[in-house]
């Protein structure tokens, strides 16, 4: 029989949350993380808000046995929701045994580019003389899953999934299949993605940001809302986790990925790629689409995206699309990157665990393209079995992870 | 057949193609004449001027034309990291014989590795947003500055809409790359992939590596690049791209192709290391060749040849030799230790070119010589000086980082 692969710990820092019993909550309550944010100057840009971490001061979530010398807000971020993550899971603090075959997988994005950028600057200043190499030691993505693993003396495989917008949830698929095929017994999977001013340029340089807030699937949507956060799963082997008795949040049912090979930051309008990446997620939990309760979806809020996603859904579940609920979380807490598949990720687990649906919000007007159920008058009371949870990123890459709430012995219900 | 015959094939991950745009030569003709000349593409750098920095020697690609490879209506699109990248997957592609067509296109994917990605694009991005503020950045540059350029890229040129990831982890990269894609192949969700790495040489880029004293000379002696010597002194960065065509051995015999070589498995491990620093003992070297090995069914004595990850550093070059000797300590057969980064530079994601070179020494029973290697670290049995003639059934490829993350590959014929 195939081995069955469970989520049992949760940890998360995000721009309505900064812990994962508030973003359950918060979720529930329909919060908008979306504001003003201090991490850097804004003037000049298209526009000025974005989903910043509120508060966050690392020696709060990170205790003092732990350097955070040279890390990078990613860095600590990802290390403090990995802490998180693995006290939830009853592993912390760590036992050695478990230590030889426990791995970390990171969906990553902007890495140290923050850091960097102030390195930057002074470089272009004074010729450079108060400019030191040495802040570029966590410049690159693999920085924080170099730094989670050997902060935690964990010895079993290390990877970073640079593929935009669905590395979080790509890490998430990679990590499963690692425990499936034997590389490790426990993985900490998931992304990290902080704000930065490279990031915020860019994408206002695209126009894909929104001036005011994001609003997914509404008539008048002008573009998404960027975020940050740190999201971080404990997966390892159904088996192991009842053995030790852990709690057990819900399972990885299947993953799929596909590229559109259209256009490098355009979705394909015919929506081919994110119809493949949904089916082949389909295909590999052995599910129908019968037995999808609720999609968790991308709905970045950019005018192609939205009705791209809505007609790829369509396609898939032809006359089941009305009546399968369908929101966009990024409407709360903004679309987190390199995060995003692992933040929503939780988002879906959550949604599982807690029985609810969580809503679109900013929503007002209904687009005759955008015609389905988005849950726009706050959240629902739904007692959910599964959750099909859509990225897809720049490049055309697509990525679709399915999650199954777990029934049998061992589940752990409010 | 037996069906135990063919599930067994369908789950074993062949090579059918290669291609490469390296230093040494573009092309696997030009490349294997380059590898077994025993000569070094490292030489002074030439695209950029290096006269204020403590290095000035690299191994760069020379001679590459882009219209050679790619079409006129998407180069005018891609950045360099992305051009060669592109180019190289054609190659392979067409190594193995594959014609993408709207049959096929599907079932074709590619995963690729980068360590640093395109750090030229970033810096001018940056340089602008910096010093003219938002309003006067480039948004053309934007969709080249994501990690996942170069397999986007390649995907739209060539065509092929299933499998597209970009992974990174510094010196690993490839490695992890062609690991993640073998798993691919045995859960069937592609039916070719393409694999390897890429990363290039930009001047802000080499000029980090001087400020961080990863480069040669950094006893302030000769600039040269010598893995496992006695008297190595660093470094010295190189470029390329080598990308490899995966596929089931099923999907080989159906199409009558002859495979080059197998995956046979992959080890993946960690070791305590800060981000910027080579480990500094050989657990993770010996606890990931360990798990390769055993993935893919063999030991010690089965293994022929290691192409080792040596690059010329102090440290890398001490601890790998070192986890080498205690491995292979009790094995009767002492594989022939090569190494490639003497003759390419290292650029880190160099797994894919690496790859390649293990195929075709394969294919031609013959290994290269460490090239620079001249007084070799103890007790360990190295390719030096000329091309040594050898039946190679088995060969690990090793991936070692700095920031202590590890892969190893077992190639069998």
């Amino acid at each position: 029989m195939k081995k069955r692969i469970v989520i049992t710990g949760l940890g998360t820092l995000n721009s309505i949350a900064n812990n994962v019993a508030d973003f359950a909550r918060v979720l529930q309550e329909g919060v908008c993380g979306i504001g003003a944010i201090d991490l850097f100057d804004t003037a000049g840009f298209r526009s000025q808000t974005g989903g910043q971490i509120k508060n966050f001061i690392a020696r709060d979530y990170i205790p003092r046995d732990f350097s955070i010398k040279r890390m990078s807000r990613a860095d600590m971020l990802s290390f403090a929701a990995t802490l998180e993550a693995l006290t939830d899971a009853g592993i912390y603090p760590l036992p050695e045994e478990l230590k030889e075959e426990m791995g970390v997988v990171i969906g990553g994005g902007a890495g140290g580019l923050l850091e960097a950028e102030i390195f930057y600057g002074d470089l272009l200043k004074n010729n450079g003389k108060n400019a030191k190499f040495s802040k570029l030691s966590s410049l690159f993505c693999s920085s924080s899953a170099d730094r989670i693993a050997s902060t935690l003396g964990l010895a079993g495989p290390k990877s970073t999934f640079m593929t935009a917008c669905s590395g979080g949830a790509t890490a998430l698929g990679y990590a499963r299949d690692l425990i499936l095929n034997g590389h490790a017994s426990i993985m900490i999977a998931g992304g990290v993605e902080p704000m930065c001013r490279t990031t915020y340029a860019a994408f206002n340089a695209l126009k894909s940001v929104d001036p005011e807030t994001c609003r997914p699937f509404d008539k008048n949507r002008a573009g998404l809302s960027l975020g940050e956060a740190a999201a971080i799963m404990v997966l390892e082997e159904l088996d192991a986790a009842l053995s030790r008795g852990a709690k057990i949040y819900g399972e990885i049912l299947g993953y799929g990925v596909t590229c559109d090979s259209f256009h490098m930051t355009a979705p394909d309008e015919k929506a081919f790629g994110a119809v493949r990446s949904m089916q082949a997620a389909l295909k590999d939990s052995g599910l129908s689409i019968d037995d999808i309760d609720y999609i968790n979806a991308h709905g970045t809020a950019t005018p192609v995206n939205d009705v791209t996603e809505t007609k790829a859904i369509k396609e898939i579940f032809g006359k089941r699309a009305y009546s399968i609920p369908v929101s966009s979380t990024k409407s709360m807490h903004a679309h987190t990157l390199g995060a995003a598949g692992a933040l929503e990720g939780i988002v879906s687990v959550l949604a599982l665990q807690h029985g609810f649906i969580p809503p679109t919000i900013n929503y007002r007007d209904s687009d005759p393209q955008c015609d389905l159920d988005y849950v726009t008058s706050g959240s629902r009371k739904a007692n959910l079995r599964t959750v099909l949870s859509n990225s897809f990123a720049f490049g055309g890459n697509n990525t679709t992870v399915i999650f199954g709430k777990y029934t049998g012995k061992g589940a752990v219900h409010e | 057949m037996n069906k135990e015959q063919q599930t067994d094939n369908a789950r074993r991950v062949v090579v059918t193609g290669i291609g490469m745009v390296t230093p040494l030569g573009i092309g696997k003709e030009e490349f294997g004449r380059g590898l077994f000349s025993g000569k070094t593409a490292i030489a002074e750098i030439k695209s950029f001027d290096t006269a204020s920095f403590s290095s000035h020697m690299g191994a760069e690609v020379t001679n590459f034309n882009p219209r050679d490879f790619i079409s006129v209506k998407n180069i005018r699109r891609m950045d360099k990291t992305s051009l060669i990248t592109a180019a190289t997957a054609r190659m392979a592609l067409e190594d193995a014989g594959v014609e993408v067509t709207s049959e096929n296109r599907d079932r074709i994917g590619i995963i690729l590795g980068t360590a640093f990605g395109a750090t030229d694009v970033t810096v001018q991005f940056a340089d602008t947003l910096l010093t003219e503020g938002p309003s006067s950045v480039n948004p053309i540059l934007v969709p080249n500055i994501v990690m996942n350029a170069p397999a986007g890229h390649t995907s739209i040129e060539l065509g092929f809409r299933g499998v597209n990831t970009t992974v990174t982890h510094f010196a690993v990269s490839a490695e992890t790359a062609i690991a993640y894609a073998t798993a691919e192949i045995r859960r069937g969700t592609a039916d070719f992939i393409l694999a390897g790495g890429v990363d290039i040489l930009s001047k802000f880029y080499y000029e980090s590596l001087t400020k961080f004293h990863a480069l040669s000379p950094q006893n302030g002696g000769q600039e040269i690049c010598r893995p496992f010597d006695i008297d190595r002194n660093g470094m010295i960065a190189g470029e390329g791209c080598g990308i490899i065509c995966l596929e089931s051995m099923e999907s080989a015999i159906a199409r009558g192709c002859k495979p080059y070589c197998e995956i046979k498995g992959v080890g993946m491990g960690s070791s305590p290391a800060k981000p910027t620093e080579w480990p500094k003992n050989t657990d993770g070297i010996k606890r990931t060749l360990g798990r390769a090995l055993k993935n893919a069914g063999v030991t010690t004595t089965d293994i022929q040849t290691v192409f080792a990850a040596a690059n010329g550093s102090k440290v890398l070059d001490a601890v790998e030799a070192e986890a080498y000797a205690e491995i292979f300590a009790g094995s009767e057969n002492k594989p022939l230790i090569t190494a490639l980064k003497g003759a390419t530079g290292e650029s880190f994601s160099g797994g894919g070119i690496r790859a390649c070179a293990l195929t075709l020494s394969m294919e031609k029973n013959t290994l290269s010589p460490v090239v620079g290697l001249t007084n070799p670290l103890p007790p360990l049995a190295f390719v030096a000086g000329k091309n040594k003639k050898l039946e190679i059934n088995n060969a690990a490829l090793a991936g070692i980082s700095f920031g202590g993350t590890y892969a190893y590959l077992i190639f069998g014929k």
